[in-house]
């Protein structure tokens, strides 16, 4: 499966990339991802890449991806171009967004809330391998709850 | 075990399990996390090792040089461009050697992405004759780190780990042993001035025997071949693992042979010369500049960055490789849709960050006709509030401040100039051409924006912290002593947060330089609103907020204090509450008092 992470500095995309290695590795596939953040903790893009069970390197050129996640509107035409013919979109709306800050207090939380809407989209790693992985994560009950908010 | 490791992680495992006991560097992007693994390593099986940031990367060389010379297997860790700072230690740790070994990790950034150079750190081996390895993997970078230092053990030269962003910080599952953590150092210096106080004559001794060490290691120096097609490929690091992908995706196993070199230098010429001479058509794919490809004696029917079948500049990433393969005829034209680019979002400092207060204050003062010298930090950002008009290099504020105002002095031109430096970039080199502007009388002001952390590469320690890495008792090196003890009369300390006070004081230190016709310092100090700390401990309001019958939508507040947090909408200004933090700084930037905060 190859996979495209777009968010912005400070958000959190990178946990959410480590999230989803840890997933697959509990199931014994293997996992590469690559991420660009250079000033990216100055509200720029942070753009990762992942490949799980394929592949030796994790880069993936644009028209290629299985699964795209951009955690901001701005950047959904951008992510929309690295899809395959077949490729999904998953998007967090400004909307979500506001909601999860005024019930959360903390955007990052919309990391749980959007990894919830890309599970329900494949058929690899199921809702239980990806809440084994979050009830050991920091603030595990709220990002739990957070998850939980993502089912349509 | 397996770890879902970066790059950068996987060296500090493969240096720490291999012995390395010394560790130095300074935080550069895309090479920070190697020294905070080693730090954690250190800690978490309590190794007899040293492992700690430097004030610069010539700092770094040296003390690394000499704890090999101490017989402990050491290392250096830095960005690309911090190689070119301990290129003088660097050149000559090569001639001496490295009785008990010395791996050099430079992280290149191709792009570039968060550099100045996209600069080829293997070209600096090839110059400095020590073999230079370069891994295709997080894997790779984990066991060729173990490999570098025992070849480097072996023939006593300084092995450099070329690592590139796309490795550094991408991650895999590595494979790791986790042994040789209770290694211990056994530091024993054995004298020999010939070779370690060596005179010019015995330099060129030492170089005779460099010379020999690196032809034996060109015969070790063997390539490994993938698939068993015509079209020979040569390659090494990133680029393999991204030819491998596209011979896979196109199934071209049976038009393509893959030649690998781990060791993209010294490579033995003539056997290589003898595989070319087999084939009709070679390739020659490398990240980024061509090192194997010049080592090749006849280039006749070989492409590559030479004949520009490869573009000679920006990062060769798949998308690109992908069209040379259609160039040549390899694969078929496909009809590739143009790459989309993002939409540009330009970076800014982060809201509430005491940098974007004092660039405030400084451009209220001093205004568009002073020369803004800036530096390398996160006040390079300072460019979005039109007080940066040159960055350079790490500490080149000072020195280019003093350029302009002699330069300007030559003609009678009257401008004023401005330096702006960080806390850690005026210890790493900031400090030196400052001691030139004391004894030759350079009359600059210059602003050093402390936020006490190296903020941009994850806010590291600077010398002025009073613990070290592992939260144990430093020294703390007080800027504002450093500064009075180098002899300049105007040094004052203020918050940079206190926007009416810093511009009576900056007013002062203009009439200091103009009147002294001397350098003047001002420090402007705010902790980092990004570290825990930092934000735990900063003013914070009930709620900023835009008064909308007050504000006329002139935009002085997004232009002149450019804070990411304030937004344009339908005519007005609006604050962003998902990313505010409620400084309140930017009242002061509104001329109608249309912002307001609650207490």
């Amino acid at each position: 499966m190859k996979l495209v992470i777009l968010g912005i500095g400070g958000m959190g995309a990178i946990s959410l990339s480590k999230t989803i290695a840890q997933i697959a590795m509990n199931k014994d596939m293997s996992v590469k991802s690559t991420e660009i953040h250079g000033m990216a903790k100055k509200g720029g893009l942070v753009e990762i890449y992942m490949k799980i069970g394929e592949g030796v390197s994790p880069y993936i050129p644009q028209g290629d991806a299985d699964f795209a996640v951009v955690l901001d509107e701005l950047y959904s035409e951008y992510a929309v171009s690295f899809l395959n013919k077949n490729g999904k979109l998953i998007m967090l709306s400004n909307n979500d967004k506001y909601e999860i800050v005024e019930e959360f207090g903390d955007a990052k939380f919309a990391n749980s809330f959007i990894l919830k809407k890309f599970i329900d989209k494949q058929n690899i790693i199921t809702e239980d391998d990806a809440l084994s992985v979050l009830k050991n994560i920091k603030q595990s009950e709220k990002n739990i709850e957070a998850f939980k908010r993502g089912a349509v | 075990m397996k770890l879902f490791l970066s790059g950068n992680e996987a060296i500090a495992f493969g240096l720490v399990e291999a012995g390395v006991r010394f560790l130095s560097g300074y935080p550069g992007t895309p090479s920070s996390e190697i020294m905070p693994t080693a730090v954690e390593l250190k800690k978490r099986y309590g190794i007899n090792g040293y492992y700690e940031w430097s004030v610069n990367e010539k700092s770094a060389m040296e003390e690394a040089t000499a704890a090999s010379y101490a017989n402990i297997k050491s290392a250096v860790a830095f960005k690309q461009v911090g190689l070119n700072v301990a290129m003088d230690p660097f050149m000559n740790t090569a001639l001496t050697g490295t009785p008990g070994g010395l791996v050099v990790v430079s992280a290149d950034d191709p792009g570039p992405h968060s550099s100045q150079t996209e600069q080829d750190s293997r070209f600096l081996a090839f110059f400095a004759k020590i073999p230079v390895m370069d891994p295709s993997t997080p894997q790779e970078a984990y066991s060729f780190a173990k490999y570098a230092l025992r070849l480097s053990k072996e023939f006593e030269i300084p092995v450099m780990i070329r690592t590139t962003t796309r490795i550094s910080h991408s991650r895999e599952d590595v494979d790791i042993d986790l042994h040789g953590f209770s290694e211990k150092a056994e530091p024993i210096f054995r004298k020999n001035t010939d070779r370690f106080a060596a005179t010019p004559h015995f330099r060129y001794l030492l170089h005779k025997e460099l010379n020999k060490k690196i032809e034996k290691i060109k015969q070790i120096n063997k390539p490994k071949t993938y698939y068993d097609g015509d079209f020979l490929v040569i390659t090494s690091g990133i680029s393999f693992a991204y030819l491998y992908d596209i011979v896979e995706t196109y199934n071209l196993q049976n038009k393509i042979k893959l030649l690998k070199f781990y060791m993209p230098y010294p490579i033995d010429s003539f056997g290589l010369q003898k595989i070319i001479d087999k084939h009709k058509k070679v390739l020659v794919v490398e990240e980024s500049y061509p090192l194997i490809e010049m080592q090749i004696q006849n280039r006749k029917n070989v492409f590559g960055r030479i004949d520009k079948t490869i573009p000679n500049e920006g990062e060769l990433i798949v998308d690109v490789l992908e069209n040379v393969f259609q160039d040549l005829g390899i694969v078929n034209n496909t009809i590739k849709t143009e790459v989309v680019k993002p939409p540009f979002k330009r970076p800014s400092l982060c809201p509430g960050c005491g940098h974007r207060s004092a660039f405030f204050a400084v451009k209220k003062v001093f205004g568009t006709k002073a020369v803004y010298t800036g530096d390398i930090g996160c006040y390079t950002l300072g460019l979005n509030l039109k007080a940066v008009d040159t960055v350079h290099c790490m500490g080149a504020s000072v020195s280019f401040a003093f350029g302009f105002d002699k330069a300007f002095m030559l003609g009678g031109n009257k401008q004023t100039v401005v330096a702006t430096i960080g806390d850690s970039t005026f210890f790493h080199s900031g400090i030196t051409p400052l001691i030139n502007a004391v004894h030759n009388n350079s009359s600059f002001l210059l602003v050093i924006l402390d936020n006490a952390t190296v903020a941009m590469t994850g806010n590291q320690k600077t010398p002025q912290d009073v613990t070290d890495s592992y939260n144990n008792t430093a020294n703390a090196v007080d800027i504002k002593k450093v500064v009075e003890g180098l002899g300049v009369e105007f040094v004052e300390v203020m918050d940079a947060y206190d926007i009416e006070n810093e511009i009576e004081l900056l007013k002062r230190a203009k009439q200091h330089i103009q009147d002294a016709k001397k350098p003047a310092v001002v420090i402007l100090k705010h902790p980092c609103i990004y570290t825990k700390e930092g934000l735990e401990t900063n003013i914070k309001y009930k709620k900023v907020y835009v008064d909308k019958d007050l504000c006329t939508g002139c935009k002085v507040c997004i232009d002149a204090f450019e804070c990411p947090s304030l937004i344009f909408k339908n005519g007005k200004v609006e604050v962003d509450k998902v990313t505010c933090i409620n400084c309140g700084q930017c009242v002061y930037s509104c001329p109608f008092d249309a912002i307001g905060v609650k207490q």
